[in-house]
């Protein structure tokens, strides 16, 4: 019971905060524009939407410019931001004094980070559906999609995208947990990004906690990449994820200072 | 019973300096405790201490009777406090803020217009607390503390930032809290002036050692015995010898006599024996020690 009050507390504190309109206006940004560009372009739209795949290429279009840099770095920059709320503020001794464990602060925090998170991947989805549709119906000459919507395509390939981004949320987690200092967690979060993208040809690659978006990324183009292989990348970020939470929650229990 | 009973804390820092040296606290319930010192004498550690916010390495502590490593979380739910500078989330507004803090306790909703009207915040309606100046933070901080009806409040120096109209308004507000509703408070200051209008107990700390722990006419006391009586005498051999058998403290400096302070009317009898005797008074004069120098006296080396 004490777990829920603590989310309830803690979910007040991401309203109107950076992170909030983070999530919010990055989840309509590139449905917003590839609803303009389609609209721009309605010649080419004409001859889109009487296409069976609709859907998928929709999908495929929005997820190259989501998945390589927006969604790590929008991970990166809101898991950062809710944690240093605190540091911020000045509350965590506030926050430290209140008739709870440490432990349930430190997964209230989590939970909220991944609620939030989920809450990208909703309206994130709900923007392409209406990249999909709004164009057309804002142009008389074009027709709706014939397809019909692939619900389930769309919501697996964003579960994949959201178990591929734990490992990002889990290493700022631990970072903005430890450093009051704001550039702390975003340096190491650009930094361990740009190794990734340089290393994700590397045989090796998958090794790196901050490359599985662009794999789950370049799979759903049917490109295949020398590192993956036969290699489970979700797998490898779910057990990421596990062991950085884990190393996340026994530092932030250690910590002689709250 | 007390409601803090701290013995020989002692903590050291990261980078081995000793911040308090065996401080032992007692706190009586319904009393108003002023923890004072002067900057960096240890009173916030002892306080963080108290509270959990710094890992215990020596000592034990109490509160209600109760062990606190053993009770953390049922002790808490009767403490408020404000530790250092105000935390307020500056994005929400006022109420906000308290509705967060009443997420965690549990406390009746309506609790939260009650202690924004007590602190005189009932009318920022949507302003983000970004915008309040020093002293509404602080007076929100304190509304934070009181949310929870607390039986106990842990106040590091509430008075910071207020101006002093605001000062006198937090004092009679502390102690009506303290008089009407019995809640024990323990206040760090490190201006004495400020907090023996307030006070019931005082603690004096410095350079991690409790110099001083007692009633505040315990702290009287001793500034009875430290204020002292001066003649200037023109003998003061034979002014020494005249009074050293009523007087054993009585020491000659020059042209003077020290002794501890009197009542008016021997300090007249005494003018009058010198007198008497042909010694010739040039003045009389009473140094007053006030809890100030007291203070000062303590906490210099």
């Amino acid at each position: 019971m004490q777990f829920i009050h603590s989310f309830q507390s803690e979910w007040l504190k991401t309203k109107r905060s950076l992170a909030f309109w983070l999530v919010v206006v990055g989840s309509f940004f590139i449905p917003l524009l590839m609803t303009v560009g389609r609209v721009i372009y309605a010649d080419n739209l004409a001859k889109l939407v009487p296409l069976p795949n609709f859907w998928e290429q929709l999908l495929s279009q929005s997820w190259q410019f989501m998945a390589i840099l927006l969604l790590p770095m929008g991970v990166i920059l809101a898991t950062s931001l809710i944690t240093q709320l605190e540091f911020r503020n000045n509350t965590w001794k506030q926050l430290h004094a209140t008739p709870q464990t440490f432990s349930t602060i430190f997964w209230a925090k989590l939970a909220v980070i991944l609620s939030m998170m989920l809450g990208f991947f909703v309206l994130f989805n709900v923007g392409m559906y209406f990249s999909g549709i709004v164009p057309s119906a804002l142009l008389p000459t074009v027709n709706l999609p014939a397809a019909a919507f692939p619900l389930r395509l769309y919501a697996e390939t964003s579960g994949f995208f959201f178990v591929d981004c734990l490992p990002i949320v889990a290493l700022q987690y631990l970072v903005s947990l430890q450093f009051r200092n704001f550039l702390m967690p975003l340096s190491v979060g650009i930094g361990v990004l740009l190794a990734s993208m340089i290393a994700v040809e590397w045989k090796y690659g998958y090794t790196l906690p901050y490359t599985y978006c662009l794999y789950n990324f370049f799979k759903l183009r049917g490109a295949t990449m020398p590192a993956t292989g036969h290699t489970n990348i979700h797998l490898w970020a779910l057990g990421y994820f596990a062991l950085v939470t884990l190393a996340s929650y026994v530092l932030y229990l250690l910590k002689s200072e709250k | 019973m007390n409601s803090i009973e701290a013995q020989h804390l002692t903590h050291r820092f990261a980078n081995g300096d000793l911040a308090l040296d065996d401080v032992s606290l007692r706190v009586k319930e319904g009393s108003i405790y002023g923890f004072l010192g002067p900057n960096g004498a240890g009173k916030t550690t002892t306080l963080r201490l108290l509270l959990g916010l710094l890992k215990k390495q020596k000592g034990h502590i109490q509160f209600f009777g109760q062990d606190f490593a053993a009770k953390r979380i049922e002790i808490l739910r009767q403490i408020g406090s404000l530790i250092e500078s105000p935390s307020i989330y500056s994005h929400l507004t006022a109420t906000e803020n308290l509705l967060l803090w009443q997420k965690l306790y549990q406390c009746p909703k309506n609790r939260i217009p009650e202690v924004l009207r007590l602190v005189g915040l009932g009318d920022t309606g949507h302003k983000k607390t970004g915008q309040f100046s020093l002293g509404m933070k602080q007076r929100l901080a304190i509304a934070v503390a009181l949310l929870h009806s607390p039986q106990l409040l842990i106040l590091d120096e509430p008075t910071n930032g207020l101006d002093p109209h605001g000062m006198v308004e937090m004092r009679e507000l502390l102690k009506a809290l303290n008089q009407q509703q019995g809640i024990t408070l323990l206040i760090s200051s490190h201006l004495l002036a400020e907090i023996e209008k307030l006070v019931t107990d005082v603690g004096i700390i410095h350079r991690g050692q409790l110099l001083f722990e007692g009633s505040l006419q315990a702290l009287h006391q001793k500034q009875q015995e430290a204020s002292s009586l001066v003649f200037v005498v023109n003998d003061p051999t034979a002014a020494l010898a005249l009074i050293q058998p009523v007087f054993p403290s009585v020491r000659a400096e020059s042209d003077r006599i020290l002794l501890p302070s009197l009542a008016q009317t021997d300090i007249a009898r005494l003018n009058q024996q010198f007198v008497n005797q042909g010694i010739d008074v040039y003045g009389i004069q009473t140094t007053q020690s006030d809890l100030e120098s007291i203070f000062m006296t303590m906490t210099n080396d």
